[in-house]
């Protein structure tokens, strides 16, 4: 019950993963506890590093989900409006799609 | 060959229309109807299938005495069950409709596409 | 009587009658209609899991309707199979239990999720018959009840997908979804009717016997593989899927996503075990594995930019399923060959099935957190919500399971199937395993963006009041939660004994087609 999954090219067992999961888990905590305590609460020590911006003064300070992965989008932006002219939501369209679909397999099918 | 071949013929023109009623119109009401003339077709299409020249129905107690030249009945079988869920499905599709029109004002498949991208 | 020969019937009968009975019963009191529902889901799940006990045990099962007992599929003096068949082999058992057990979890959190409307007992009755369709579909050996129950599961789904029907992108959504469907269904009639014309069977064993690599198969297959595959969401006719899964109720949902995977239990029953080797055509799994590879990298590069949680995972279905079309499609290739087979063939089937599974689980998880986050932010759009981990910590716990498994993080179920996809995909050209990666670290960007915007992060003003979810709605979680726990910790005894018996049961075609004739071909 608890043996190795094989593959051709090699081996997955989740009991070692576990393990070593908790060896490592453990080294991090200890590295983690040999850090300093004593930082003054309130001064420039505890303020947030906005990458030497100037941090806005909001109440709650998010990213929200539109403006994440900006850098990605931005470098796929061809790729992207291609994509997105071709979910137009037209009902009709779906249709169109499928025929498509199937026309070409038919026609590379019989061909 | 033309002429023993006619049903399968009006079958595929039958179908195409529906198909083609499907992908161009742009009335909610007439892509319904494009779908129901395509499952009439497909249906048609079944019985023409059990034909056979001079056959009799395929009900014992009807038929004559020593003949064994009847109709396939598994056909027709298969065509009641899908004029069944034809029916079904073309009732619910035209309510869908009347509810659409309730929520959007418009029949006109292109202004209904709130969701999209 | 032998209650155990009588299960297959069972199975589909039961969630049948409940349907129809669902309306009565709720007339007593809401209370007895919950109590009503919970039990016969259970039950269902109970007689699904019987099956494929049996079936692991004993061989493949036949269940003949109609017949004066249960297994008499060829009556004295007929060379074909004349009555309705059901065959259950290893690969059908083990998708329908795990479908029964998402129908299990949907049933119970829709106790409590959907309470917006009256007639709830109708929305119970069609989950029943959509349960039943999904099973039918699942469980059987003949063609034409295959397209019937096809159609009484998306008839239901149909109604389901509208149900907040003072909504009108629900509306909008099942519109979309019906008309898709419908030119699919009546494509598979036609090409059902092609079947009967040319060959005279109905029955999928018998046409596995008789079906040669004849012009007419060959459209056939065509015309089943395209309408089977929209019903998957595979990629260009993928865009009724983020929109219907979108707008339906979480607990819908759920089964709506084992009905796209029994769509492809009965695709791969068509390649593998009626046509096998007598497809004729190399040209059937490079269409699969290309669409496969484009519903991937399509599907979850459209799902990185959503900001709507369930169009999001929507989108990501469509990208699972391409794992799931291009590992069959690597299968089918290596179908004639026996190194091949053996070398990666197999592997790649078995990595197919685990990955239905899998998914079946964790999407279904997904789905049900997402309609959590519904429940209590009261909007579905992620710039709206944010730090509700502190308000709902059993779902941001359960979320963050689903969404590992998902991404293929080790050591959740997700990983091992999608590395077994990875190995033997690899096989057969590196670039379909580059594709496959490439759509693992979109899928893990994209789910970090949800649990981050969602979960994480200060705690906004406005959910100062958000509590826990109520508790049906965490059971009904919970029994996901426990599958996927239990399959990711037990991976080997998963794939020895549950998914490589499936994965022989369907590449084996001479099994499947003497299941039904009796061995005399």
């Amino acid at each position: 019950m608890f043996s190795s999954v094989f593959s051709g090219a090699g081996f997955w067992d989740a009991g070692v993963w576990l393990l070593m999961f908790v060896f490592v888990g453990g080294y991090a905590f200890g590295i983690r506890r040999m850090g300093r305590s004593d930082y003054k609460k309130g001064t420039d020590q505890d303020e947030v590093y906005y990458s030497g911006n100037v941090m806005p003064d909001v109440d709650v300070f998010t990213v929200p989900a539109s403006s994440s992965y900006w850098g990605f989008r931005e470098a796929l932006k061809g790729y992207y409006s291609r994509l997105s002219a071709m979910h137009t939501g037209i009902a009709t369209e779906y249709v169109g799609w499928f025929v498509l679909t199937a026309a070409v397999i038919l026609v590379l099918v019989i061909v | 060959m033309i002429s023993a071949n006619l049903p399968y013929f009006v079958f595929a023109v039958l179908f195409l229309i529906g198909l083609l009623g499907a992908l161009l119109e742009t009335n909610l009401i007439k892509i319904g109807i494009a779908i129901d003339v395509m499952e009439s077709a497909a249906n048609m299409f079944i019985i023409v299938l059990g034909y056979r020249n001079g056959g009799y129905i395929p009900v014992k107690f009807l038929m004559p005495e020593g003949v064994t030249n009847f109709v396939l009945p598994t056909p027709q079988a298969l065509t009641l069950t899908a004029i069944v869920i034809a029916l079904a499905t073309s009732a619910l599709m035209l309510s869908l409709i009347v509810m659409l029109y309730r929520h959007y004002g418009t029949l006109d498949v292109r202004e209904i596409r709130r969701l999209r991208g | 009587m032998n209650l155990m020969n009588h299960l297959p019937a069972l199975a589909l009968a039961v969630p049948l009658l409940a349907a129809f009975a669902t309306p009565l019963v709720a007339a007593i009191s809401p209370k007895a209609r919950n109590i009503w529902v919970t039990c016969v889901s259970a039950l269902v799940s109970l007689i699904v899991f019987g099956i494929l006990y049996r079936v692991l045990t004993m061989g493949t099962q036949i269940y003949v309707m109609g017949a004066p007992s249960w297994n008499i599929s060829l009556p004295s003096g007929f060379a074909i199979p004349v009555r309705i068949i059901l065959e259950v082999d290893a690969f059908n058992a083990l998708v329908a239990f795990i479908a029964s057990l998402s129908a299990l979890a949907g049933a119970v959190y829709g106790l409590k999720f959907v309470r917006k409307f009256t007639g709830l007992e109708f929305y119970s009755a069609l989950y029943f018959l959509l349960t039943a369709g999904t099973l039918g579909m699942i469980m059987t050996g003949d063609l034409f009840n295959f397209f019937v129950f096809l159609e009484i599961s998306s008839v239901a789904s149909f109604g389901l997908i509208a149900f907040w029907r003072d909504r009108p992108e629900a509306v909008e959504a099942s519109y979309k979804y019906m008309l898709v469907s419908q030119l699919a269904a009546q494509l598979v009639l036609v090409a059902l009717a092609f079947i009967y014309g040319r060959y005279g069977v109905l029955n999928m064993a018998a046409f596995s016997t008789v079906v040669q690599p004849d012009l007419i198969s060959k459209v056939v297959l065509v015309f089943l593989l395209v309408a089977l595959a929209m019903k998957c969401g595979s990629f260009p006719m993928h865009m009724w899927m983020p929109d219907a899964y979108a707008e339906a109720p979480a607990s819908v949902t759920v089964l709506l996503v084992a009905m796209s995977q029994a769509s492809l239990v009965v695709l791969c029953r068509f390649c593998f075990s009626i046509y096998g080797t007598a497809m004729g055509t190399a040209v059937i799994p490079w269409t699969l594995i290309v669409l496969g590879c484009a519903s991937m990298f399509g599907g979850v590069s459209m799902a990185v930019v959503q900001h709507e949680v369930k169009r999001l995972m929507g989108y990501h279905s469509v990208s699972q399923v391409g794992y799931m079309l291009t590992a069959f499609g690597v299968g089918l290739l290596a179908l004639g060959d026996k190194t091949a087979m053996d070398g990666f063939g197999l592997t790649a089937v078995a990595g197919g099935i685990y990955h239905m599974i899998n998914y079946i689980l964790y999407k279904g998880l997904l789905f049900l957190c997402a309609g959590a986050l519904y429940m209590a932010a009261g909007s579905r759009d992620l710039d709206k919500m944010g730090g509700l981990a502190r308000k709902m910590p059993v779902t941001s716990a359960l979320f963050l399971i689903a969404a590992a498994a998902i991404s293929g993080l080790p050591p959740f179920n997700g990983f091992v199937s999608k590395w077994m996809i990875y190995e033997s995909v690899y096989a057969v050209h590196p670039i379909l395993m580059v594709v496959a990666l490439v759509s693992s670290v979109l899928t893990l960007a994209s789910f970090v963006k949800v649990y981050q915007t969602a979960f994480l992060g200060p705690e906004r003003p406005q959910f100062a009041e958000t509590h826990e979810v109520p508790r049906a709605m965490i059971a009904g979680m919970c029994v996901l939660a426990v599958a996927i726990l239990v399959l990711s910790l037990f991976p080997s005894w998963t794939v020895n004994t549950l998914v490589r018996p499936a994965a022989e049961a369907l590449v084996n075609k001479a099994s499947y087609g003497a299941a039904v004739m009796g061995g005399a071909l």
